[in-house]
């Protein structure tokens, strides 16, 4: 045996994407079930509340998060009871757009919480008490957060790239937790939690009669109302692009660079994400074998491309040592150079392609996983069919159209340059 | 790449599946290796798990064992990188260190499994030992170090609270070390030395799960490792640690948000029987929204903004922590005694419908677990260290089986104060 040979790899170009049943309920509701048969399932709720539709900060979080506090029968602790009588979790998720639930159980419990999550979505009654054990919670955890540096150098980026009035760079103050009023939380929800506002994703092992009560419950026509009336949001940009906050006792620098980027339905968005992947995108990245591996100033340092419906961003961050913090933009601007002036080779090339089809191939492995996945394509207005689009998109780029793109997208001089430390 | 394992409110291990069945043997140099064949995934998760942890450590050396662990990354004998050719493959590795093991995993598309076992197998005959990757992994950890532990308000709650709660076992340091120097210290020779010791076939568990079958990933396992020389048997010895006689307190004060108090009760190893009871219990006292503590301290009397408690899960004596945040303007002393009252009435309160209603929730967090590759590989590794892979299937029914009483009784023998170890947290004092 000769160990120094690698053996043969074997790429395949398309992948069989899991099966998904596509249903209407009564009231217009559509349902996307993909089928296992593992004894357990998640069902994913998903509405236009986000951050976006807020008129003031926070509100969306919160009637999100106080959804599972009181309904008109109910008390919180009678809420949780049941849930976790029957072994459920119910997590919940206000992002920037879209807002929700995920209720997990096994399935042959599932009939036995249904019938509260509409109680929950139909009756949440917001009681003034657990809204203020939120928001004093909330705010303690607040100030826990500000005591770290990734988070402040996070705040400074994203309010100097999009303004402070706009869902994307409106970071959290202090003074925002008593600007609320329960009464906004409460409107709040019941103008975006309904169901001409939602779609339902069911993963994992269900039955005829799980559908029928899913649409007894939630296809009903007691809950629906018009849709979110999208709102328009003006970006303001900081015009400083070089940010730094001194913390003397700090060993480390948090630092971030980036931009608001181009869109999901840009043209070049999905190679793009083949730009970034290489930059920063997974262990075997330049940045990550230039500035962890090779140099050894920082134990992980990543870029990210993070797609929303009202715009992108364009990330590297770093914990490095204090003593780094010059060195490491340096490198970061050097690397982004690297690839507007040479050419990536073949096996650079060729790994990044194979273990991005292989991240596609994890992303869409079993029912429940690939949910996640599906959520993220309907959030797009994507068909299940782009995911093989995208695999070939990854496997046939080149390496002038990498550089290409980098000509293009990663212009360090223009980018945010954040650093907290 | 490369963490350390901090011991979270989960629980790890699956229950019975009868579709499930495993093919384990061992080879001529003692690795025992676990295959379980699963068609209705094209990935495969090859877990390597070596039984060498932070306890292995001399008292000199800490952080040793998780810097070894980057250095298994920085290339094998045969190969001079060992990430490169994984993700050529399609592929992605990770691994994490605790104080009793050292576990390493690849996924990859199940038909390129002789990438991940070429490497695997490369890296356990022996290491490139390159004095340069060395210097560079070492900067790495000490980055790492600063960045969870110093550089975070509440980092070093765990370098405190193991070296309040061991006075003489290993577990009296965390994984990550006591302190940057002794990384800094850590010398090629030593390097070489705790290959030779701990990564060798008999010291290692070779668990396979996925869309292979388990004759050609067995001729495969056997290709790639058969040759590779096994080593001297591991003896471990460590004084023990003496009973605990009286309930310690530290208290610490440093520039953080909130006051927090940590409180840790000596229990008994992942091994014995009151491990699964305790396990059962959090959900009871702490870890849940319907829980004694949280219930009574954030919810009725306001005094904590968060409560949470878990498990060390070691091999040897561990530690059932219980922790969490005060609100301002609150004495620690009064949540001190409040949570030791609520144990013992969380304790006291428990009925048959409780006991339902946590056995519940662990079934479905096991479920939920074994629906994941990556998961089920590092457990059939890890139910084979303590004893044989099998054993994971009938885990959840030692789960099943607990009743009240015993539960009680376990309850009573390990929550006494005098076994206790707390620690408080505090801000600076402001005039």
């Amino acid at each position: 045996m000769n160990r120094t040979i690698a053996p043969a790899v074997n790429i395949a170009d398309h992948i069989t994407i899991p099966r998904t049943e596509e249903l209407v309920l009564s009231n217009g509701i559509k349902v996307y079930a993909i089928p296992s048969n593992q004894g357990v399932i998640k069902i994913d709720f998903v509405f236009d509340a986000g951050k976006w539709f807020e008129q003031k900060n926070l509100v969306a979080d919160f009637a999100n998060k106080l959804m599972r506090e009181g309904t008109k029968q109910k008390s919180s602790l009678a809420i949780n009871e049941i849930l976790d009588f029957y072994g459920c979790n119910l997590e919940e998720q206000a992002y920037f757009s879209n807002a929700g639930f995920q209720l997990y159980s096994l399935s042959r419990n599932i009939h036995q919480v249904l019938p509260l999550m509409k109680e929950m979505l139909t009756e949440a009654a917001f009681p003034e008490s657990e809204f203020e054990l939120l928001r004093s919670n909330r705010k303690e955890k607040h100030l826990q957060r500000l005591a770290k540096n990734d988070y402040l150098a996070n705040r400074l980026f994203l309010s100097n790239m999009w303004g402070k009035t706009h869902p994307y760079g409106r970071v959290t103050e202090l003074e925002n937790f008593d600007e609320m009023r329960v009464t906004d939380v409460h409107d709040f929800f019941y103008q975006h939690y309904h169901a001409g506002n939602c779609f339902i994703i069911l993963a994992g092992e269900y039955t005829d009669a799980t559908i029928k009560q899913i649409d007894e419950l939630f296809g009903a026509a007691d809950w629906k109302k018009q849709p979110s009336t999208p709102i328009l949001h003006q970006r303001s940009m900081g015009q400083t692009l070089i940010i730094h906050q001194e913390k003397e006792n700090a060993v480390q620098t948090s630092l971030m660079v980036g931009n608001a980027t181009i869109t999901k339905t840009h043209p070049d968005f999905d190679e793009l994400t083949i730009v970034n992947t290489l930059l920063g995108g997974y262990f075997g990245s330049r940045l990550m074998a230039n500035i962890r591996e090779e140099k050894g100033f920082t134990y992980g340092i990543y870029s990210s491309l993070s797609a929303y419906q009202h715009g992108a961003i364009f990330e590297v961050s770093a914990d490095v040592g204090k003593e780094h913090k010059d060195a490491t933009f340096h490198e970061i601007k050097k690397e982004m150079q690297r690839l507007q002036t040479e050419l990536v080779d073949d096996e650079e090339l060729q790994t990044v392609k194979n273990y991005m089809s292989g991240r596609i191939l994890r992303s869409v492995d079993g029912a429940l996983r690939y949910a996640d996945v599906l959520k993220g394509l309907l959030l797009f207005n994507r068909t299940p069919e782009s995911i093989n689009n995208y695999m070939h998109a990854i496997q046939s780029i080149d390496a002038n159209r990498i550089q290409e793109l980098a000509q293009q997208h990663l212009q360090f001089d223009s980018m945010y340059k954040v650093s907290v430390g | 790449m490369c963490s350390i394992y901090i011991p979270t409110q989960q629980l790890s291990f699956y229950i019975r599946n009868p579709m499930n069945q495993i093919h384990t043997f061992t080879l001529e140099n003692g690795l025992r290796v676990i295959i379980q064949e699963d068609f209705s995934t094209p990935l495969v998760v090859v877990n390597t798990l070596y039984q060498v942890g932070s306890r292995d450590e001399m008292p000199t050396q800490t952080g040793f064992a998780h810097l070894f662990e980057h250095f298994m990354f920085e290339g094998s004998v045969n190969i001079p990188e060992f990430d490169a050719p994984l993700e050529f493959s399609g592929g992605e590795s990770n691994a994490f260190t605790t104080s009793d093991y050292t576990n390493y995993y690849n996924i990859l598309p199940a038909q390129n499994i002789a990438t991940a076992l070429w490497l695997e197998s490369d890296r356990m005959l022996s290491l490139a030992f390159e004095q340069e990757s060395l210097n560079v992994q070492k900067r790495v950890v000490c980055e790492e170090f600063k960045e969870h532990y110093i550089n975070q308000p509440y980092g070093d709650v765990w370098h405190k609270l193991s070296a309040l709660a061991y006075k003489t076992h290993p577990y009296r340091w965390p994984t990550i070390g006591i302190d940057l120097s002794h990384v800094e210290n850590a010398t090629m020779e030593a390097v070489k030395a705790f290959f030779e010791k701990y990564y060798h076939p008999n010291n290692a568990v070779l668990a396979i799960c996925g869309g292979i079958k388990k004759q050609e990933a067995e001729v495969a396992v056997r290709h790639w490792f058969s040759a590779i020389p096994s080593g001297k048997r591991v003896e471990r010895a460590w004084p023990t640690e003496a009973p605990q006689a009286e309930a310690r307190v530290l208290e610490v004060r440093a520039d953080v948000p909130s006051n927090a108090i940590y409180k840790a009760y000596k229990m008994g190893k992942r091994t014995d029987s009151e491990y699964i009871a305790l396990d059962l219990l959090r959900d009871a006292i702490a870890a849940c929204d319907t829980a004694y503590l949280y219930l009574d301290l954030v919810k009725e009397k306001r005094w904590m903004s968060s409560i949470t408690c878990y498990l060390t899960e070691s091999l040897d004596e561990g530690l059932f922590v219980i922790e969490g945040k005060l609100m301002d303007g609150i004495a620690i002393q009064d949540v001190d005694e409040a949570i030791q009252l609520g144990i013992a009435k969380a304790v006291a309160n428990l009925t048959e419908n409780d006991l339902q209603k946590l056995k519940n929730k662990v079934e479905t967090f096991w479920r939920f677990s074994e629906t994941n590759l990556t998961n089920r590989a590092h457990n059939l590794a890890f139910f084979e260290m303590l004893s044989t892979a099998s054993d994971y299937f009938d885990e959840f029914e030692k789960y099943n089986a607990q009743s009240l009483s015993t539960i009680k009784e376990t309850a009573f023998r390990v929550f006494q104060n005098g076994k206790s170890n707390t620690l408080y947290y505090l801000k600076p004092i402001t005039q």
